[in-house]
């Protein structure tokens, strides 16, 4: 790692200020310091977050809070948040392993960047680490992405967001003076337009918490990884309705490392809208959502993952 | 493919228009900074209630290690892995990827499993951290290390201690894992020897429950 | 002739290792903890370019960077470097961070090579050469037998397939390293090796002084599998730098640089026809076979080469063969000697081909073996293994499995030589009844300390843990380096050999026919004021060659996703006499673990346009966790009267190939190339999108 100053700020005006263009905010570390270990981000300032006021607790409610600083074990062992969003502790007991469990958080999953094994590399300077190239559209693609904006072909590796974004949850960020509330989506969407993105985060802003209502749906969380533990998802699905016997209603299936966001597809939602769900209707979702994949040379198997994912945590749902 | 340029040196004199730029003063000329100005914006940081800034270069820090004191001078940069293998002698916690990928330097921190590579030093103040040093008196086994001992859970023995605190933690926690339990918390730390088998076995017996023998010995006819 | 005791007490016991308590309290000293008084930190600049001619690499800025005590380039002058990695210059500090400040302050002029680091195109004589004087991919060598081509074209059945293996790393845990201190005395090197006079002798040679001025010590080490014998680049770096820094020096690698520069397993390719008669024997073998082994065939090792050449057919006796094999080379680090070269490379080939052929003559896998298999050491391993495994009852034609998770079976076959040679030892008694035992051996975790204890405490008539075992210094009788799986087999008949010399010398001394058990502490009073020591060697009779083994494995896999479960691996091993029931059995789960690794989750990703490694790390290089390993059920076959063989290689062989039959069994079609992902299973399947395509 380079030389930096850090600072451990109580207010989240001071985190604001010292963070400046040259800093950059520490949360949980795991993303933070490994991307410093191998010199892709150099920042001259860290600025540590984790004593913000308002960030560590989760409260229930009609709209839960979850705040940035509330760890992944924390709420992988929410016995209340497992009963009311079963879909987001199964995401959060699939991050990493037990030891980033017990210091990764919520804000820091959400806007982890990419692990695209070209970005990562210390001497790869590719699209986006603003570079020319993406060395991984005609070489080693095999866990990139099916659905691409641009020319960056890396996709989305939060767990949480997938499951955050079925479940319509919103992310409230300090930007400027103001705090500004993004669904999912929006939070994601620069990544969509902008090879260089990773977010929509610019480098001042301060994700909060996440607020997630509690409006009576269900939701299940599903991902295939080559291990069966400690291993980042080759494909994942999370997916949210209000079940009723075997109907569904206000539905949303989201894929998860796919595409450089969390990948739904509002005509499958209408698709599914008030449906009895068996195999053919999980099957037609699915090939609604899948329309647009195109296989790059070394990921055409995630298709087939995915489509076999969008059915079972459908099936998950209606249990 | 181009040259990456080199990193430049930590260089004070950016970091603090930087941080001027940051309170919204007086954007400054790239000519050298008052040091006056630089005294003002610290000021005005430490109004706003922010922590004092340390680094870049060595600062004293306390770490609580294994109930007791270790003061040492260490840079911002420097890893708690790092301040206990090589800034102190507490070289029972491993390095072995410095990635927070295989858990050979876990050690507790306020009793949960941490990487201890993916830990600044000074972000791990005001914690209790617990190194394999300090689970038994000198010459003394806890139960756990017993039972890795007695079940030859260990082979080269890099990957022990990590998987002992791991183990350790989980224990006194969930006294009586199942299986499956045990195969979750242990999913974080990695062994090339291959004596996950036999760390199975070794807790689940340390924490009493029956394991069945699977391996027989027979003679050749 | 010496002899194993016929009814041992301890020999064949289940001792648990006498270092457990120090390496579980972390109070153990690998080279990597040594913290000699006044020792600096030490790091390594490498290339970053997978070919390129250096012109001059300069460390001025970095010997001016605060902190650093010595800076020195590998070699001087220019230099071609051919894969990313390879050493350039290196520095020593106060600290890791002044280490790294340092290597960001050395400047290298090259000028960039082309390069090539896939197999397949570095064949093609129009790629890129790796070395200017000859092609990449070398004449091969051929072996032939019989008639191949009149065998084949008169065969009942033949089959033929494509396999491919990848580049698997070792990657133990402790990385290559040593802490070495350079004085005008002499030179002590800390090493994590396989091999303490293999590091004495190549250091005294690269640093031009005698070799008694040179101490290595390897008290405990963390893992080597092959990779770790001499004193490598790093060694040779570290003593320089302390040269110049005047102090020692610890240089251990990270994990980036485990993964370019230190060894690896060669990859295959193999093309196999394989024919047989309407019963099963088999009658014609074909293969056309090539891999990498990087740069070069790497560094001999006692235990066998790095090169990319194996056994073929492998463990099957084929009257009629044609076997081609050849290395291709890539600008990449070089192959190295990796627990039974060349074997688990073999075994998947020929494994793979010959459920192929029983599939087509519906023959039933074990039975195919057992009629192609001349060991009756296996044959009985066989037996024994399908009986406990439930074969008749687990083993369906390929596909039948029902539903979506399909479930199947498929076993594989070990050879290996292992057996003993040249070691030395020295036991002493003590006047108060202690006992140390002494020998130049190393221990890799394989448990080897406590066999010397094992031993000496059988021949003593004492506990293992009233014996002091001192190893691991070139201070103690010579024994040769840890590979091969020779260690037991060399060490254990010296320590027997010593202790007996002791033993009959105390006896002698004490004017006792037997010092054993009451008469011990008496006779050990006898000696007076010094202690008595005696040395021995490995002597005939206490260890012999040649071992078998068989695994069977039972998968599951879902065949919408592709996953592959393994759920149960079951081995029937030999290995002549077991000195030490516990740590055996642990060495055999370990090498099935290892196994299933290679058959399921490890490959080391190279990248055509960058020439770099992908997956430097342990994050995409994947090792198995916990929650990978499967049900391990181990038969051990014991052989007392062949003495010992050595066990730590052949356990290792014949898993992948087991795993990858059992996984076609259940499939109905067969995923040839290693790692067997969820994509290569889909592929297989034919579920997998083609590229450019969609649902």
């Amino acid at each position: 790692m380079n030389s930096f100053q850090y600072v451990s700020p109580h207010t989240v005006d001071s985190a604001v200020s010292l963070v400046t263009d040259h800093g950059r905010f520490l949360a949980g570390g795991i993303d933070m310091l490994g991307e410093m270990k191998e010199y892709i981000a150099s920042p001259r300032v860290l600025v540590d977050v984790k004593k913000l006021p308002a960030t560590r607790a989760v409260t229930p409610g009609k709209i839960w809070t979850i705040g940035a600083n509330v760890t992944i074990s924390e709420i992988e062992q929410h016995g209340e948040l497992k009963r009311v969003f079963p879909g987001l502790q199964q995401a959060a007991a699939e991050v990493g392993s037990p030891q980033i469990r017990n210091v990764a958080t919520v804000g820091g999953n959400l806007a982890q960047h990419s692990r695209c094994w070209y970005y990562r590399h210390r001497d790869i300077q590719c699209l986006k680490r603003g570079g020319n190239t993406c060395y991984a559209r005609q070489g080693e693609n095999r866990y990139h992405s099916l659905f691409t904006g641009n020319p960056c072909i890396s996709p989305v590796v939060s767990n949480l967001a997938i499951a955050l974004a079925a479940l319509d949850a919103k992310v409230i960020v300090r930007r400027g003076k103001d705090e500004v509330a993004l669904t999912v989506p929006d939070f994601y969407a620069k990544a969509w337009d902008n090879p260089e993105a990773h977010h929509s985060l610019g480098p001042t802003d301060l994700i909060l918490r996440v607020q997630i209502p509690d409006d009576g749906r269900t939701c299940a969380y599903k991902q295939i990884s080559e291990k069966a533990s400690f291993d980042w998802a080759l494909v994942s699905c999370a997916a949210a309705a209000k079940v009723d016997g075997n109907k569904l209603s206000k539905v949303r299936v989201v894929l998860g490392a796919v595409a450089p966001v969390p990948y739904q597809v509002p005509a499958a939602h209408d698709y599914l809208e008030g449906k009895e769900l068996s195999d053919d209707v999980a099957t037609h979702a699915s090939e609604i959502i899948l329309k647009d994949a195109v296989a790059l040379d070394h990921n055409g198997y995630k298709v087939p993952i995915a489509q076999a994912l969008i059915r079972r945590t459908l099936k998950q749902l209606v249990g | 493919m181009s040259e990456r340029p080199h990193n430049e040196p930590f260089d004070k004199e950016i970091s603090r228009r930087s941080f001027l730029k940051g309170l919204g003063s007086v954007v400054v000329a790239t000519a050298a900074v008052p040091a006056g100005a630089v005294a003002a914006g610290t000021e005005q940081i430490e109004k706003l209630g922010a922590e004092k800034t340390l680094g870049p270069g060595r600062v004293p820090i306390t770490l609580t290690v294994n109930g007791k004191s270790l003061k040492l001078n260490l840079e911002p940069r420097v890893t708690l892995l790092d301040a206990l293998r090589n800034y102190s002698d507490l070289t029972g916690t491993k390095e072995v990827c410095d990635r927070g990928t295989c858990g050979a330097c876990t050690v507790l921190l306020d009793g949960k499993p941490v990487y201890s590579c993916m830990k600044l030093a000074i972000e791990a103040q005001g914690h209790d951290i617990t190194t394999v040093e300090g689970l038994a008196p000198v010459g003394r086994l806890t139960d756990v290390q017993q039972a890795v001992v007695d079940n030859d859970a260990l082979m080269c023995g890099y990957c022990t201690p990590g998987f002992v605190m791991t183990v350790t933690s989980l224990l006194r926690n969930n006294p009586h894992p199942t299986a499956d339990e045990v195969r979750v918390a242990c999913s974080g730390n990695v062994c090339r020897c291959g004596t996950q088998h036999r760390m199975l076995a070794a807790v689940l017996r340390a924490a009493g429950a029956p394991v069945a023998e699977t391996i027989e010995v027979i003679r050749s006819a | 002739m010496p002899n194993w005791p016929a009814k041992p007490s301890v020999v064949g016991g289940n001792t648990t290792r006498i270092d457990a308590p120090a390496m579980v309290t972390g109070a153990a000293k690998y080279s990597s903890d040594v913290q000699t008084s006044g020792w600096l930190y030490g790091m390594i600049y490498r290339s970053r370019w997978p070919a390129a001619h250096v012109t001059s690499v300069n460390v001025d800025k970095a010997r001016q960077v605060p902190g650093i005590k010595a800076a020195v380039v590998e070699r001087e002058g220019g230099r071609t470097v051919r894969f990313y990695g390879e050493e350039l210059a290196a520095v020593a500090g106060v600290s890791e961070q002044a280490c790294l400040d340092a290597l960001r302050a050395i400047s290298v002029e090259a000028t960039p090579l082309p390069f090539v680091v896939k197999e397949e195109i570095a064949k093609d004589p129009d790629s890129p050469r790796v070395w200017p004087d000859a092609p990449n991919l070398a004449d091969p060598s051929v072996k032939e037998q019989g008639d191949v081509d009149k065998a084949f074209a008169e065969a009942a059945a033949v089959v033929e397939g494509f396999f491919t293996t990848p580049v698997q790393i070792h990657h133990p845990l402790e990385p290559h390293g040593n802490t070495v201190s350079v004085t005008k005395d002499g030179v002590t090197c800390w090493a994590s090796t396989q091999g303490i006079f293999s590091v004495r002798e190549g250091l005294a040679s690269y640093l031009d002084v005698s070799q008694e001025k040179v101490r290595v010590i390897t008290d405990y080490m963390g893992g080597g599998f092959g990779a770790k014998f001499g004193p490598g680049a790093e060694g040779g770096l570290a003593a320089r730098l302390s040269q110049a820094a005047g102090a020692p020096v610890k240089l251990m690698l990270t994990r980036f640089e485990q993964s370019l520069a230190v060894g690896n397993r060669p990859s295959s390719f193999q093309r196999i026809r394989l024919a047989a008669n309407a019963d099963g024997k088999l009658v014609a073998f074909d293969m056309d076979a090539y891999g990498t082994a990087g740069i070069g065939a790497g560094t001999a090792s006692a235990g066998g080469g790095g090169g990319a050449g194996f056994p073929a057919p492998y463990i099957y006796t084929v009257p009629n063969i044609r076997v081609k094999q050849a290395s291709v080379a890539v600008n990449a680090g070089e192959g190295r000697a990796f627990r039974a070269p060349g074997h688990p490379i073999a075994s998947f080939g020929m494994e793979s081909i010959l459920d192929e052929l029983a599939a087509k003559l519906k023959m039933d896998p074990v039975e195919i073996r057992l009629r192609n298999d001349s060991s009756q050491i296996r044959k009985r391993e066989y037996e024994i293994g399908a009986d406990r495994f439930g074969w008749k009852r687990k083993y369906k034609p390929p596909g039948s499995s029902p539903g979506p998770i399909k479930v199947g079976v498929g076993c594989g076959g070990a050879t290996w030589g292992g057996g003993g040679r040249g070691s030395q030892a020295e036991a002493q008694i003590n006047p108060d009844s202690s006992v140390e035992v002494r020998c130049g051996t190393q221990d890799l975790g394989t448990g080897t300390r406590t066999l010397v204890a094992v031993v000496a405490a059988e021949v003593f008539g004492l506990k293992p843990g009233q014996i002091t075992v001192k190893i691991g210094d070139t201070r103690f009788p010579p024994s040769g380096a840890s590979g091969g799986s020779t260690t037991a087999a060399s060490v254990c008949p010296a320590i027997f050999d010593a202790c007996t010399n002791a033993l009959q010398k105390l006896q002698e001394t004490a004017g006792i026919a037997d010092a054993r058990g009451a008469n011990w502490a008496g006779a050990c009073k006898k000696l007076g004021v010094n202690p008595l020591t005696a040395h021995g060697e490995w002597r005939e009779g206490l260890s012999s060659r040649g071992v078998g083994g068989v695994q069977f494995a039972e998968v599951e896999v879902d065949t919408e996703t592709g996953f592959v479960k393994a759920r149960k691996i079951l081995c029937v091993q030999d290995c002549g006499l077991v000195v030490n029931k516990l740590t055996c059995e642990t060495q055999i789960q370990g090498g099935i673990i290892m196994g299933l690794g290679y058959a399921l989750y490890e490959e080391r990703v190279m990248d055509s346009t960058t020439g770099f490694v992908l997956n430097p790390n342990l994050e995409t290089y994947k090792l198995p966790n916990f929650a990978d390993v499967p049900d391990i059920e181990i038969i051990l076959m014991e052989m007392p009267e062949r003495g010992v063989i050595g066990v730590g290689e052949p356990c290792t062989i014949p898993t992948a190939s087991a795993v990858a039959n059992a996984v076609a069994n259940a499939l109905g079609v067969r995923v040839s190339s290693l790692p067997i992902t969820p994509a290569r299973v889909l592929a297989a399947l034919g579920k997998a999108a083609k590229p450019g395509g969609s649902v």
